[in-house]
């Protein structure tokens, strides 16, 4: 059996015929080519494979392909435009980066976290993030890179942009 | 981990689903987040030929107030639950338990139904559920019946609900009177850890905010299915704010009593009556506590 879904990956339509029994993730990673989403358990306890359904994180091992029809998905490939996202160079500035495998669900996480609350304190970051793991546990990094991008931060806030300006 | 091949039927109104279901033998799965289902399709657990998805019946997705009742649609997701205005303000309870279920992830995902149908006695949303006095419409083609919560349940991932009915609605009255309530939860990881024990303790006063008029304690993940706990319950009734905090360890005795918790890898049944006994109390004198603020002494 197949079912036809239309999905919106990263701002393009996909018409696509797939089996019930195969999951988001894989039709991402197979299908359209979007190996930036990791398959780490495949059970929803690691987050390695989190995208962004409707702006929201969700476990994309988890949810059959049908049930995305007519649905908008980010994965970490949208997640940059002509330049890398604030989420992205933080990470690279505060060496949240290790092996890298949790880094696209961690950022995508992180993104829907700022969002929906642009200026999160440490204990909100790491409620957001509890559901992704990184097995090089390098959470401090993470959530400092996180906190860099909160509204009341003087990094790379507006604030610190505007007294550079002057 | 592959899923064995299936059907897939996606359900466009619930009318449509339930003749469908009338139709079907007991080999069809409904399927509405999937978060559990999912999971136990590629653990081969469940091996269900077809499924019938009700994950886009907008009409079983809204949260609302009507006559002094508060109406859950099935398929609310745990996130929208957390943070919904009304839910907060009425029974905060409830919000507190499902955002505590799984991780964001999940909750952006699961739905209340789903958690409740699959009659999990760790479910995080059933003891919580259940101190509210919950009631749950359960709809099949021919007719619809309203049961309370408590009579939902028949052993761990059994439940009333026939293969033709679709748990349709959750019911629950607003409180007239100031309430509180309080839900604790043990787990080895701080998110996407099944609950290895949950207490909830709701408690309303009278019109003079200082005595107690209703009470209700259940647990979570210690006895074949959620539990309530009626005789600590009847006895803090009608019992002032202070009487009933120098009844906590009595309450707290009779609540360890009545869960029969096991032994399993993730915990000793000694260590979940010790952690029972802890959160009681805990939870007990959190609510009492908030009571008293609000204008009982």
């Amino acid at each position: 059996m197949l079912v036809p879904i239309n999905i919106y990956v990263n701002g393009e339509e996909y018409s696509l015929e797939v089996k019930p029994n195969r999951v988001l993730l894989d039709v991402l990673r197979e299908d359209i080519g979007y190996t930036g989403t990791k398959k780490g358990c495949g059970l929803g306890k690691c987050g390695a494979c989190t995208v962004l359904l409707d702006g929201r994180p969700v476990h994309s091992c988890l949810i059959l392909a049908p049930q995305v029809d007519g649905k908008e998905i980010t994965t970490i490939e949208g997640i940059a435009g002509e330049k890398p996202h604030v989420l992205q160079n933080a990470f690279v500035e505060k060496g949240a980066v290790q092996c890298g495998f949790c880094t696209p669900g961690m950022i995508n996480t992180a993104k829907a976290l700022l969002d929906t609350n642009p200026d999160p304190d440490e204990a909100e970051i790491k409620f957001a993030i509890a559901g992704n793991l990184c097995r090089c546990t390098g959470y401090n990094q993470i959530v400092s890179a996180i906190k860099t991008c909160a509204q009341s931060s003087s990094a790379g806030s507006t604030e610190k942009r505007v007294e550079s300006n002057e | 981990m592959r899923i064995r091949s299936f059907d897939y039927w996606e359900a466009p109104s619930l009318d449509e689903a339930l003749t469908e279901l009338t139709h079907s033998g007991t080999d069809v799965k409904v399927i509405a987040g999937g978060t559990d289902l999912v999971l136990n399709m590629k653990k081969k657990i469940i091996l269900p030929p077809r499924i019938i998805s009700l994950h886009n019946l907008k009409e079983l997705d809204f949260i609302k107030i009507q006559d002094s009742k508060i109406r859950i649609g099935a398929l609310s997701r745990h996130a929208d639950l957390a943070a919904n205005p009304l839910l907060r303000s009425h029974f905060p309870i409830l919000c507190e338990a499902v955002g505590l279920i799984g991780s964001w992830q999940i909750r952006n995902v699961g739905t209340i139904g789903g958690n409740i149908c699959n009659a999990s006695p760790a479910a995080d949303s059933v003891p919580a559920l259940l101190v509210l006095d919950a009631q749950v419409i359960l709809a099949s083609k021919l007719a619809e019946k309203k049961i309370p919560l408590d009579a939902f349940f028949t052993g761990p991932g059994e439940s009333v609900l026939e293969p033709d009915q679709i748990l349709k609605e959750i019911v629950i009255k607003v409180p007239e009177h100031p309430s509180a309530g309080c839900y604790l939860k043990l787990r080895r990881r701080k998110a996407v850890d099944v609950s290895l024990a949950g207490v909830a303790f709701q408690a309303q006063t009278g019109t003079d905010g200082k005595t107690l008029t209703k009470v209700g304690i259940a647990l979570g993940g210690v006895a074949p299915t959620s539990i309530r706990v009626a005789e600590a319950e009847a006895i803090l009734v009608g019992l002032s704010l202070g009487e009933a905090r120098a009844k906590i360890s009595d309450c707290a005795k009779m609540t360890v009593q009545a869960a029969s918790p096991i032994d399993d890898v993730r915990a000793t049944a000694s260590y979940r009556r010790t952690i029972i006994d802890a959160f009681f109390r805990q939870s007990a004198r959190n609510v009492l506590n908030t009571l008293s603020e609000r204008g009982g002494k």
